[in-house]
Order: structure tokens, then C-alpha cells, then sequence
């Protein structure tokens, strides 16, 4: 059976068709899913999805002009980014990286190509704050600068760049607003994230700042809502801490012995500089 | 007409207006003596000399040059032919060629040359279009060539191959490219064009804002002795940047300070650009830098900002902060260190924190807010947190009093009796002994010279023999 070029174009125009097709409805079975919150069923639907996109040749890296591209990738977009909402529904961290790594490539990449996506920005205010939580500020910063102009001017961007701030002078009771100022549904996963290394960080600096403080307070400032919680806390993390009175004792650390005079390392230096002058005669 | 001006022949060495067609024949010989004897010297020259002809470049010199230099059937000459403009009524300069000796057609140097000649016109002239069009001719070209020669005069086609696509706005199409180009160059061992495109592509990502692709790049290039002190500095000011956007402070600093000194006097842009950011580099480390920096010949007027910036940290107010931050946003914004300005807002509040705790032995927590003009919607709270938190990371030695909300400051120890005047002492005796170390490598000493001394060594051997016998002559005399 000899199929002339211009059949077997239009064969491989209608595979393609069928491949897109094929995957639009299963997108909608996905989108199905997820409203349920049916997350087992949700996660095998997106794995087969996600094979089916390698068939596509117009997606990152290779970005062939294939001539359903634009639909490809717009369609490639909404299904990376319904994985990522879903990563963090199901709380794995190390999907959502995944996720979000291949979502970039999107977002950098095809500026030019198809119009940009309305949950651009509140996915990438969710890996800011995802950073915030891991402590990771200098990656915090380097994708900052990724960012144009006026996505600073967004709410979700606006609200991890503020918080990030806040927590930069040490204002770490901004914490508790902003949960109240939540911009989208799916921050609440980190922020309670980043509630546990906030509260490293209090507790570090109230056990130097303060000599003692009455244990409501205290409660208060750690952000525990039952006394029953911190006390645990207590016991298991600051065992320097002691409770008398109602009040919690910080013994704080030694002061630094200014005259730390480190033998050694002074005997080092000297024979350094005594070297480098012999070599310098 | 221009032309028949410039086409009178050279009378003699002193005459003041020689032409600049003489003087490209002068340089495309010099080439050619570089490319026979393989010395790398006489090319680098022939490439200052062709600089500093820059201005005094036009077409119509070029193409005359070209169909002297190139022979009429190599593709360079009908390549770059029909891209230069043709003259009107062309003066065969006859009587210039026959007192200049021939050119040996058909050496890649002399192409190469010409390639970046017509180059260099066209960027000066602003022909864009054109301009990219004998580029990318010309890396077509290099692509075939390997010669120790001819990669420095591709190290400053890559230069201006990219200047072409960075003035069109358009730099991000030849990533690729280069990358491929520094393969090449690794492959080949072509360590001048390896720094110089590593460092094309480093400026490449950043100017894209890439920072982490360009550390990426930049960890895993191969590091080697650096060839060229401009390369150098350009890599240092472009490491600079990187490790300031990571957080890395103190590295930052190092290098954008080695970058700022190592830099010719006479690159005044890229020194202030420098200066710029070591200054927002010291700034959030916590230093004030001190006004001769802002006073320094030439940058004055570029460096006002960045002054009146320094001034509102050092006072610690941040109403004021706010105000510079406005003022001169646009400013910041084409430096590139608005986002770094943004992060200055917890030193000014630090400093302004730090100037209360030395005034103040006591001080209510709500005056403390005041002072430092904290707008939120709970002052007293957060400045309670801030004074938590400076008095952890040592920058303040202060207790709270929190049922009575106030601050209390420990007198602080004379500093004399600590360790800091050790640890100053020590960073600058390491500066001075490091520049020491390297002003002594970078003295070249002519590979003959030894020879010299120890012939005149010989000699002098010879001569204190000589006064010896006569000497002892003389004695026996005696």
C-alpha cells in the first residue's frame, strides 16, 4: 500500500489530532477526580497523563512547531499545574518540586508562544513561600529576581515578599496575621510548614533576648494554643528551659568570654606571618 | 572629495596625517609577521593598534582594504563586499600599494581580521541588521580554524558578536551558539576564547536575570591561570554579582573589590558599575563605606544615589529610606540592585536599632517603635520581635523586661580588651600581603634578559680579574 506524502501527513495530522483528543478527555476524568477529592484514583489519572504528554513534540525542551502546538502546550500547562495543586493536596514535597521544575519551563520559555496562564502567579508565590518554609532564603532570592516587574505587585507574590521581610527584621509575629490573610486555598499546607520554622526561630531568640517570661505569654508568643502543646514542646526541644511560678526560666547561654584567646590559632598566624616575611627578604 | 585626501601616500615617518587606509596596511603586515613567527604578542598589538584606529574607520577605507587584503575569489571578500556599501568612482590607490610590500593572500588571520574590521564599522555605524549578518558569517568561518593566533582575534569576534545581538535586544537567540563556541574552545585548549566566552555567557544569563543557571555554569567551567587582566575583571565583577544575589555576602565583596582595582583607569563605566554594587554589598553586610568612595574622579554624579542611600542606613531612619527608595527608583531599577535595596530595609532598622541601645540604658519598647517609625498594625509587638532577634544574631546586647515592656542595655565591655582589634588587624595584613604576593607574580621579566645579566655578570668577572692582576702587578712592583 504506497500512501503518497501529502496522505501520510494528513495520517499523521489526524494521529496527532486523536493523541490530543485522547488526552483532553482524560484530562477531564482527571479534573473529575480532583474535585472529589478522590486523591488515589487522582494520582494514577495523572500518571498516565503525563506519559501521554511525551508523545507531544512541541512541549520543552524540544519545542518542535508541530501544527497543534499552541494547543499542546497550553493543554501540557493546565495539566502541570493541576499536578502541582495536587502534590500539595496529597502533601508530598518532593512531588510538587518535580512538578513545579517542569511547570517552570513553561512559565520561562514560552513567552512568546501561548498567553500567559491566570494561576501563573499564585503557583509561583506557592514555591516562594515553599522556600520561606525550608529556610532556603538564598534560593528565595535568586527566584525573585526571575520574577518581571509587575508580578511583585500581585497579592499572592506580594504576600510571601512581605512576609519574607518581616521575618528578614525579625518580626516573626506577622506570622499570625498573615495566616488570617491567606490569598489562595492551597498556602495553608506550607504556612503551617513555615509555622515550625518560625517557631524555631522565636524560641532561639526569646531564650537570649528574655530572662524570664510568664508562661501565658510565653504560649503566646510561640504561637501554641494549649498549654497542654507547649509543655510538650518544652520537654522535648528546650531542655535548658525551666518553668517556676507560672513563669519559663531561659538560662540563657554564657555570655561569649570576650578573652577567648584560641592558642593555636594564634600560634598559626605568627608562623604565617613569619614565613611570608622570610620570603618577602 | 575624502577619499583622494586620504589616499596620499606616506612622505615620511614624521608626517602628521597619514592615512588610514596606510595605517591598516601597516597593521594587516603586522599580522602577517605575527601569524608567520606563530608569536601571539605581535597579534594582541595589531588588535590595540586596530582600537585605536576605531575612530577613524568609514566604509569606503574598509572595502578599499578588503580588495587588498582579500584575494577576489575567497568567500570572505565576496561576502563582506556585498555587505559594505560601494563607492562612488573608486581612486585605485596605485601609488600607496607600490611603496607597501604585498600582503600573502589567502592567511586565516588576515580574513579574520578583516571579518572583525568590517564588524567593528558597522556596530560604530549603527547597521545593526548588517552588523549581525557578517557576525554570524564570521563564527560560520572560525568554526574551521585552530591556531594559536587566530583565537585572539576570535576572542574579539565572540566580543562583538554578542555586543551586535545584545544592542538588538536579542541576546537570548545566541545562547546556544555560544555554548557550542566554548565546547570548541575547550576541545581546542583555546584558554583565551574559553574565559572569553565563559564570560560572554555568564553576562548572557544574567542579563536575563539566570542566576542560577549562570552558577551553574560558572562551578562547573574549568578554572585556569587568567589570560587576560580585562577577562578577569569581568568574570570577578560577574561572580560578584552572582554570590550577592545567593546571600554570599563577604565573597561577594572579595571579588567585587579585586574587580574595581584590577580594572584599567580608563574603563570608567565598568568601575562604577563596580562600585556600585560593592557599596550595596558593604551596606548589607553592615559597614558604612567611607566618603572617599563616593568622592572618587568621574563617578561623583553616578554615586549620588547610592551617597544618599548610605546616609539614611547609617542614621537608621526609615522614613527616610523610604523617601531615597522613591526618589530614585528608576535609578536602581537599571542597576539592577532594586531588589538588593529592598533587603536594606532590616539593616536600616538594625542600625537604627543599634544607635538606641548605646543612647538609651532603658527604653520603653513603644518608644523603641516610635523611633524607628515601625508602620504595622502592632509596633510594640514587632519591635519586641526585633529586638529579640538583633540581640540574638550579636548585632545589639540588650534584655527585655517584658512585664514591664521595656529594654534594657548592657553596657558593652571596652572593645580594646576583646578580640576585634586582632581580627581587623588580621584581615589587613592579609590584604596587603595577598596584593604583595600578587604584584610579584604578575612581573614579567623578558624571556632574554637573564641572558643578559649573566653575560654582563661575565663581563664583570672578567674586568675584577683584570684589576686583580693589575693589582697584584702593581704590588710586586712595589
Amino acid at each position: 500500500m504506497c500512501s503518497g506524502p501529502k496522505e501520510r501527513q494528513e495520517n499523521q495530522g489526524a494521529t496527532m489530532d486523536s493523541e490530543l483528543e485522547k488526552v483532553t478527555c482524560k484530562f477531564a476524568w482527571f479534573n473529575f477526580a480532583c474535585a472529589r477529592d478522590e486523591l488515589d484514583d487522582s494520582v494514577a489519572l495523572l500518571a498516565e497523563l503525563k506519559v501521554l504528554l511525551t508523545k507531544f513534540g512541541s512541549l520543552p525542551p524540544s519545542f518542535k512547531k508541530t501544527p497543534n502546538a499552541v494547543a499542546e502546550l497550553k493543554l501540557a500547562r493546565t495539566i502541570y499545574e493541576h499536578a502541582v495543586i495536587l502534590s500539595v493536596k496529597i502533601k508530598d514535597q518532593e512531588a510538587f518540586e518535580r512538578n513545579f521544575s517542569q511547570l517552570k519551563a513553561f512559565y520561562m520559555d514560552t513567552c512568546g508562544m501561548i498567553p500567559p496562564s491566570p494561576d501563573e502567579y499564585p503557583i509561583r508565590g506557592l514555591y516562594l513561600l515553599k522556600l520561606l518554609a525550608d529556610n532556603k532564603i538564598a534560593d528565595f532570592h535568586t527566584e525573585l529576581e526571575l520574577l518581571p516587574l509587575e508580578a511583585l505587585n500581585h497579592p499572592c507574590i506580594k504576600y510571601v515578599v512581605e512576609l519574607e521581610q518581616s521575618f528578614m527584621e525579625g518580626a516573626y509575629n506577622q506570622w499570625i496575621n498573615a495566616r488570617e490573610a491567606i490569598p489562595h486555598d492551597t498556602y495553608v499546607y506550607f504556612m503551617d510548614h513555615l509555622a515550625d520554622t518560625v517557631r524555631y526561630e522565636i524560641a532561639d531568640c526569646t531564650g537570649q533576648a528574655y530572662d524570664y517570661l510568664p508562661v501565658k505569654d510565653a504560649k503566646k508568643m510561640l504561637m501554641f494554643t494549649s498549654d497542654k502543646e507547649f509543655l510538650e514542646y518544652i520537654t522535648e526541644e528546650q531542655h535548658e528551659w525551666e518553668i517556676k511560678n507560672c513563669s519559663v526560666l531561659f538560662h540563657m547561654a554564657k555570655p561569649n568570654n570576650h578573652l577567648d584567646l584560641h592558642p593555636f590559632k594564634l600560634m598559626n598566624q605568627a608562623f604565617n606571618y613569619a614565613w611570608e616575611l622570610e620570603q618577602i627578604m | 572629495m575624502n577619499e583622494l585626501q586620504k589616499a596620499t601616500p606616506v612622505a615620511a615617518a614624521g608626517t602628521p596625517t597619514v592615512s588610514t587606509l596606510q595605517r591598516m596596511k601597516e597593521i594587516a603586515s603586522v599580522i602577517e609577521a605575527g601569524s608567520l613567527s606563530n608569536d601571539v604578542r605581535r597579534i594582541s598589538r595589531a588588535v590595540r593598534l586596530t582600537i585605536a584606529l576605531r575612530g577613524h574607520l568609514i566604509p569606503q577605507d574598509v572595502s578599499m582594504f578588503l580588495s587588498f587584503a582579500l584575494p577576489a575569489s575567497s568567500d570572505a571578500y565576496s561576502c563582506l563586499s556585498a555587505l559594505l556599501p560601494k563607492k562612488h568612482g573608486m581612486v585605485v590607490d596605485v601609488t600607496a600599494s607600490e611603496s607597501q610590500n604585498s600582503i600573502k593572500h589567502g592567511l586565516p588571520e588576515i580574513e579574520i581580521y578583516c571579518y572583525l574590521l568590517v564588524l567593528i564599522v558597522f556596530i560604530d555605524q549603527k547597521k545593526y541588521d548588517q552588523a549581525k549578518a557578517c557576525a554570524n558569517a564570521s563564527i560560520a568561518r572560525l568554526k574551521n580554524l585552530n591556531s594559536g593566533t587566530v583565537d585572539v582575534l576570535a576572542s574579539r569576534l565572540y566580543i562583538y558578536y554578542s555586543y551586535v545581538y545584545e544592542l538588538t535586544n536579542t541576546l537570548a537567540e545566541i545562547r546556544g551558539n555560544l555554548l557550542g563556541l566554548y565546547r570548541t574552545a575547550t576541545l581546542h585548549r583555546d584558554e583565551l576564547g574559553q574565559e572569553t566566552l565563559l564570560n560572554l555567557l555568564l553576562h548572557n544569563y544574567l542579563h536575563y536575570n539566570l542566576y542560577d543557571q549562570a552558577e551553574k555554569l560558572r562551578s562547573k567551567a574549568p578554572r585556569f591561570e587568567a589570560q587576560s587582566n580585562q577577562q578577569f575583571c569581568r568574570y570577578l565583577f560577574y561572580l560578584g554579582k552572582i554570590r550577592t544575589i545567593q546571600l554570599k555576602y563577604t565573597d561577594a565583596k572579595e571579588s567585587l573589590f579585586h574587580a574595581a582595582q584590577k580594572a584599567p583607569t580608563s574603563a570608567l563605566g565598568f568601575r562604577i558599575q563596580c562600585n556600585k554594587w560593592a557599596i550595596m554589598v558593604r551596606l548589607l553586610l553592615g559597614e558604612i563605606p567611607e566618603r572617599t568612595v563616593f568622592v572618587q574622579q568621574g563617578m561623583k554624579n553616578a554615586l549620588t544615589p547610592y551617597f544618599e542611600l548610605t546616609n539614611t542606613v547609617r542614621v537608621g531612619d526609615l522614613e527616610m529610606f523610604r523617601s531615597v527608595a522613591d526618589k530614585f527608583e528608576t535609578t536602581f531599577r537599571a542597576d539592577r540592585t532594586y531588589n538588593l535595596l529592598v533587603r536594606l530595609r532590616h539593616n536600616v532598622i538594625r542600625s537604627g536599632l543599634r544607635n538606641i541601645s548605646i543612647s538609651y540604658s532603658r527604653i520603653s519598647l513603644s518608644d523603641v517603635a516610635k523611633k524607628l517609625r515601625l508602620d504595622s498594625m502592632d509596633p510594640v509587638a514587632d519591635a519586641e520581635s526585633i529586638v529579640a532577634k538583633a540581640t540574638r544574631d550579636g548585632a545589639i546586647d540588650a534584655t527585655i523586661d517584658h512585664a514591664n515592656g521595656w529594654m534594657v542595655s548592657r553596657r558593652r565591655a571596652d572593645v580594646y580588651s576583646t578580640n576585634e582589634p586582632q581580627l581587623e588587624f588580621k584581615s589587613r595584613i592579609a590584604y596587603c600581603l595577598n596584593m604583595h604576593n600578587e604584584a610579584i607574580k604578575a612581573m614579567r621579566f623578558h624571556p632574554n634578559s637573564h641572558k643578559d645579566r649573566v653575560e654582563k655578570l661575565h663581563d664583570r668577572h672578567q674586568q675584577e680579574e683584570q684589576d686583580k692582576r693589575m693589582a697584584e702587578e702593581d704590588d710586586g712592583d712595589f
